[in-house]
């Protein structure tokens, strides 16, 4: 009986992973989409994976207001993370640095990034643009706190998992997006492989389309 | 082998405690309907089934209102008027996969009256996020939405039972059209339907963080070692539970699913 139920279980959550392809992981799925984007068609039902789509506006490092929308027009690396993380997001950051780094100044000063905050409450604007100090982010990153509703709502649209613990930590998967111009995800990148993969390949790619 | 071991690490996440003297949902007094068709379930202590060194052993669940049934097509339907971002062939494909309403004729009709008082199913997270906020409402969290379910059907004791309504629904491919809602069983806060009818979206769904994922922010679920010791003291409610963390686990915000839907929630 319990060996059943088990499987069953298993058997629901492989049913639910199979009919649904990870859509996180291709780009050419959104070929046809981008392609209306660039059209300039502004039909909803055309508008795509864009996560720019969300509203809210958001608070930087500058203590400038901001929708998602703003980062439009230039490919962008994005990751979520919170600045009293002791472990991995030091770790993803770097790896987004060594990303950026990686790219040809030409193509690198078309590329922003963008590490949108997990803890509202302790990721103050000030608190940001300190974090952004300390790990060397230049002018091209974008350090950004919503709500809690607004943070919740980006996690689902890329995919992000994450929970807040006790003592104020967060638990979340690690990965990096690179969006493409419309702010459709091109592709992710595990955040603690410590490799660039070939991220650096797709925003070549991202920034000359 | 991978495979099982990741389920248990799932549902160790959050499953209830039952068997626990305290704040037994069936011991409360009677919860109220209001009329706007919400309970009041009483504030009260979710016991984590099993939980990381840092995480706490129980989650305070402050006192809120939800919905007494699952939101039915009828009234989808009404926020869709509203809203006609919503509608079926205008909803963006960030917001709802494919199979977004596919049980309706059209953007505005269901065109199948048997459906109209049934939960509304293949409906996203971010559709009936959206729908709650159009409400004045909001998803209930995980947390909320368990403890609420745990509690016993009325004028029935508590576990064995409900368990057994569980089960049984898990094992019964659900029909093409699903009953209307309020058709299975009313539990003591008054609440239908928790069990037996759809699977429902909570709020923070994506909480569960299974190790397949590439970390955990440095608290690696690796801690969860006690997983495998909890397979012989678990009990059989527990095992429904896992069935539902593994579901959750295995969902996008985007997904519809034909026996997937929703109930709001407000706070007190």
């Amino acid at each position: 009986m319990k060996t059943h139920i088990i499987l069953l279980g298993i058997a629901t959550a492989l049913l639910v992973s199979c009919q649904r392809k990870a859509a996180i992981k291709s780009g050419p799925c959104c070929a046809k989409d981008e392609a209306a984007l660039r059209a300039g068609i502004s039909n909803d039902a055309e508008a795509g994976n864009s996560i720019y789509q969300l509203q809210g506006v958001w608070t930087d490092q500058h203590q400038k207001q901001l929708t998602l929308s703003k980062l439009k027009g230039r490919p962008q690396i994005v990751a979520m993370i919170f600045t009293h993380c002791t472990s991995v997001c030091p770790r993803i950051v770097e790896q987004m640095k060594a990303i950026r780094d990686s790219l040809p100044a030409s193509i690198r000063k078309n590329v922003g990034g963008v590490l949108v905050s997990f803890d509202p409450q302790r990721d103050t604007p000030a608190q940001l643009s300190m974090f952004a100090a300390q790990r060397q982010l230049d002018d091209q990153w974008e350090l950004l706190k919503g709500n809690d509703d607004q943070v919740r709502e980006l996690s689902m649209a890329l995919n992000v998992k994450y929970q807040k613990l006790a003592g104020g930590q967060y638990s979340h998967s690690g990965n990096i997006y690179i969006l493409d111009k419309q702010g459709n995800i091109a592709a992710a990148v595990d955040g603690l492989s410590g490799s660039v993969h070939n991220a650096d390949k797709v925003l070549a790619r991202l920034v000359q389309r | 082998m991978k495979w099982l071991t990741t389920f248990f690490l799932v549902a160790c996440f959050l499953a209830p405690q039952k068997n626990n003297g305290e704040a037994l949902p069936g011991k409360l007094p009677h919860a109220r309907v209001n009329s706007a068709g919400m309970a009041g379930i009483p504030a009260g202590t979710y016991h984590c089934f099993l939980r990381r060194k840092d995480q706490p052993a129980t989650v305070k669940v402050h006192a809120f209102l939800l919905d007494v049934n699952a939101v039915t097509n009828g009234e989808f339907l009404e926020f869709v008027k509203a809203n006609p971002g919503w509608a079926r062939s205008k909803v963006s494909h960030l917001f709802a996969d494919a199979g977004y309403l596919k049980q309706w004729a059209g953007d505005y009709e269901i065109g199948n009256d048997k459906i109209k008082n049934s939960p509304v199913t293949n409906v996203s997270w971010f559709a009936a996020n959206a729908y709650a906020k159009w409400k004045g409402k909001r998803l209930p969290t995980l947390a909320e939405w368990e403890y609420a379910a745990a509690a016993a059907p009325k004028g029935m004791a508590q576990g064995a039972r409900l368990t057994r309504i569980i089960l049984a629904w898990y094992d019964h491919p659900n029909p093409v059209d699903l009953p209307r809602v309020r058709s299975t069983y009313q539990n003591t806060y008054g609440l239908y339907d928790m069990h037996g009818l759809i699977w429902e979206w909570v709020q923070d769904f994506n909480s569960v963080i299974i190790q397949g994922d590439s970390n955990s922010g440095g608290t690696n679920v690796s801690s969860f070692t006690c997983a495998a010791g909890s397979l012989n003291s678990a009990n059989k409610e527990d095992y429904a539970a896992f069935m539902r963390f593994a579901f959750r686990q295995g969902l996008q915000a985007r997904y519809t699913i034909q026996s997937l839907g929703f109930r709001c929630a407000k706070d007190y």
